[in-house]
């Protein structure tokens, strides 16, 4: 099973995001995903930038997938799908099905990203002729659909799975930028305040528990995905690749651990009790089971 | 349109009769004016199923179940789901004056216990054609309650 | 010729149907009583018996009926999806709406003939994307989510032979259809796959000492006081906390209303305005298709002078969430 290190998710300062991927050069990694899913807004890096990274990354031994914004919604939004579209040099992950014709258009291969909302193999048969060549399903596919996607009869030969492994899931996309709206701001003169969340904001309920995170025009859950404990269960359902997702801080010891688990120096059960020491919230595996997706059942009852 | 308010003084001693007797009475006069047309619904899926109904300005309590052979009336126990609301907004609802989800928003109907059973009744009845309850109704009943629905709808502004 | 502002109608039953065509629909949409539509609540929706009915009906006085088939089949109960485009072909309705593209393939394959609608839950917000559907699959229809200002729309329409279908009242989406995952995360069942975004099974209604609780698989989504208004049990009109403040974080209890730019509308060729609701009752639907009927038809007399009458906007406000209405993402500002 390979390691990915998701898109980053937040909006963080030029350096930061530099230094991280500067670092991540480094780390146990196979794949690394680069780009803004999130927000046309967020501008620090433009697409130059990232394929600066991209050159970097792949001469230390990285695949690296170009992954576009999820949510389109005007015309300079798709001039830089476009753009991105036309360089050619690195997979592109694609996360609308505008991505989806213009890459199909332009003949190359690509990843469908986890907003495709594939659900069932004709989907997923569709966009294998496309040009897919790795999937990720939605995040909240449980074990026993993705189970049976990977057992059909019509399961795209070669066709990889990539699955959420680690992080805050992201649940949904609006138009309008919550991050900006709690700061009575609109969203056309946000004053750029996703900067001053790292990790996005924490929404709690009104009995104090934490809930939700907002990272601008996405929301997330607050709680972290984590499936370090499954990982035999990963493997005989056929997951090829597992994806942990960019938290601000400790992403490298993240990184470490899954390796170590991966590679079989580390068990499960210690994998876990390690990184509940450095996840910024608490663990959540719902999904997984076919549960509300903030359940968490952890190293019990397991199978 | 405004259906006649419950007379305070009637209120009052309408709040001091027994849940079971009005229960009963009530249960006898659905099973008389809409058994006819409800026994052809899937009643099935809410067998056994404990059913309060309050009518806040008139401090009624109604607890019944569904049975094969029409409403019962409940004496003793929990109801699985309850809704709560004035007698003018239950009229209003019955004769598909208003929508429960408008009564909702405007907080003059709640409902609380099992949400599931509730929706699941309310959609039933929604289900129900009004001319085929009226029409099923006995003796001259369904005519008048026609009668006031029109009369009712002539009166909305728009 | 492109059809022009059509009014399409919810209905959750059969006298919700009859309501709307009788009030005025040029159609109505509804879904069979499962999960292979995204309004699957308990007690809702059309039998084989009334699906027939309703057409009948519908077809009686010059209706259309669409059958929104609008979930994401999955693999253990595909064939489920499969028979209801083969029900929805047999039975003669005009369109159904897909959000699947492995379902538009089949039914494409199986109905050559059954024309096609993009549901607004199959995401498409961008023009490329109506494209690629329309490539694939011919269809003709697209309903696009409630996210695009108006200028982007237009940008839209201007790209695609694609006929376009906008939200025009009723609950409101904020996050981006097909995309939001909030409903599964805290209840477990996703409108993506369940048809139901908060089902009655997971919504808990109390009334207490501290005001109406409302809570969805637990988690308190808000708490109003007694002169508060309501809105439904959605997590994305729910009040929380962030950084020590207790508010609608995401919004407010309200639902959508753009019937003052329907003039706007009309101007771009918008081909048909859709009406949220199909959970709701028969009187909502005789109500607000009474309303946007006598809307529509005043706009297409003459869109110059349209002006909402107010009767008309009081009359939509009664039946809205929070009894308040908003142009949501038409108007950027919202954003």
């Amino acid at each position: 099973m390979k390691l990915a290190l998701g898109p980053l998710l937040y909006y963080w300062s030029r350096e930061d995001t530099l230094a991280y991927y500067e670092a991540a050069a480094g780390w146990p990694v196979d794949i690394v995903y680069l780009g803004e899913t999130v927000c046309s807004r967020r501008h620090l890096l433009r697409l130059q930038d990232y394929l600066g990274l991209a050159e970097k990354l792949v001469a230390a031994g990285k695949e690296v997938v170009l992954s576009t914004q999820t949510l389109i919604e005007s015309e300079s939004d798709l001039k830089a799908l476009r753009k991105l579209v036309k360089d050619g040099r690195f997979l592109v992950e694609a996360n609308e099905w505008g991505a989806v014709r213009l890459l199909a258009q332009a003949n190359q291969a690509f990843v469908s990203g986890p907003t495709l909302n594939v659900y069932n193999p004709d989907t997923l048969t569709l966009l294998a002729d496309m040009g897919a060549k790795r999937w990720v399903p939605p995040v909240e596919m449980p074990r026993d659909m993705l189970a049976a996607m990977l057992a059909s009869g019509n399961h795209p030969a070669g066709m990889e799975t990539e699955l959420f492994g680690y992080g805050r899931l992201p649940l949904a996309y609006s138009a309008r930028c919550f991050t900006a709206r709690h700061y009575n701001l609109q969203k056309d003169d946000c004053q750029f305040k996703c900067l001053e969340h790292p990790d996005g904001l924490t929404l709690r309920s009104r009995e104090g528990e934490d809930f939700l995170t907002l990272n601008g025009i996405q929301t997330q859950s607050a709680k972290i995905m984590n499936l370090a404990h499954r990982l035999d269960e990963l493997r005989s359902t056929g997951v090829d690749v597992l994806r942990l997702s960019p938290q601000f801080r400790h992403m490298e010891r993240v990184v470490n651990v899954f390796r170590a688990l991966l590679d079989g120096d580390i068990a499960p059960a210690e994998a876990t009790h390690r990184l509940d020491r450095i996840m910024p919230g608490r663990p959540c595996d719902g999904y997984w089971l076919g549960e509300a997706g903030m359940a968490y059942t952890g190293m019990q009852a397991q199978a | 349109m405004q259906l006649p308010a419950f007379p305070a003084p009637l209120a009052r001693l309408v709040t001091r009769l027994p849940t079971w007797p009005t229960s009963w009475a009530f249960a006898a006069a659905c099973n008389l004016a809409a058994w006819p047309t409800l026994k052809d619904l899937d009643w099935e899926v809410v067998r056994g199923r404990r059913f309060r109904v309050v009518v806040k300005d008139m401090g009624l309590g109604l607890f019944f179940s569904v049975t094969p052979k029409g409403f019962r009336a409940e004496r003793n126990g929990l109801a699985d789901v309850t809704f709560t609301a004035t007698a003018q907004d239950f009229a209003r609802l019955a004769l598909r004056l208003e929508d429960p989800d408008t009564l909702f928003f405007n907080r003059r109907l709640l409902i609380e216990g099992d949400t599931d059973l509730g929706l699941m009744v309310k959609n039933m009845l929604d289900a129900v054609e009004l001319e085929t309850l009226t029409g099923n109704m006995p003796g001259p009943m369904g005519q008048a309650l026609n009668r006031l629905r029109r009369l009712a709808l002539a009166q909305q502004p728009v | 010729m492109k059809p022009l502002l059509e009014l399409i109608c919810p209905a959750g039953s059969l006298p919700a149907l009859k309501a709307a065509v009788d009030h005025g629909a040029d159609g109505v949409y509804l879904g069979l009583k499962d999960n292979t539509n995204a309004r699957n609540f308990s007690g809702l929706n059309f039998d084989a018996r009334t699906l027939a009915e309703g057409i009948r009906y519908a077809h009686a006085k010059g209706a259309k009926v669409l059958m929104a088939l609008n979930t994401y089949p999955q693999p253990a109960t595909l064939a489920r999806w499969h028979a209801a485009v083969d029900t929805a072909a047999t039975s003669g309705v005009d369109a159904i709406i897909l959000a699947d593209p492995g379902l538009m393939a089949y039914a494409r394959k199986t109905h050559p003939n059954l024309r096609l609608h993009l549901s607004v839950q199959g995401s498409a917000t961008s023009y490329e994307a109506v494209n690629f559907y329309r490539e694939r699959f011919g269809i003709q229809r697209a309903v696009l989510p409630r996210v695009l200002s108006l200028a982007q729309v237009e940008n839209v329409v201007q790209h695609t032979d694609v006929e376009i279908e906008l939200f025009g009242f009723g609950g409101l989406c904020v996050m981006v259809e097909g995309r939001c995952l909030l409903s599964s995360y805290a209840c477990g069942d996703s409108p993506n796959t369940f048809g139901a975004c908060s089902p009655g099974h997971a919504v808990r209604w109390e009334q207490t000492p501290k005001g109406m609780e409302t809570r969805l698989n637990g988690v308190l989504i808000d708490r109003y006081a007694d002169n508060e208004k309501a809105g439904y049990p959605t997590l994305c009109k729910g009040r929380f906390e962030v950084q020590g403040e207790t508010y609608y974080a995401l919004e407010e209890p309200t639902s959508l209303n753009s019937m003052e730019l329907l003039p706007e509308m009309a101007r771009l060729g918008i081909a048909a305005i859709k009406i949220e609701g199909r959970q709701r009752s028969p009187a909502y639907a005789a109500q607000v298709t009474k309303v946007w009927r006598a809307a529509i038809d005043a706009v297409k007399r003459s869109a110059e002078t349209f002006k909402p009458n107010p009767a008309w906007m009081a009359e939509l406000n009664k039946v809205s969430e929070g009894s308040m209405h908003t142009l949501g993402a038409y108007y950027r500002p919202w954003k």
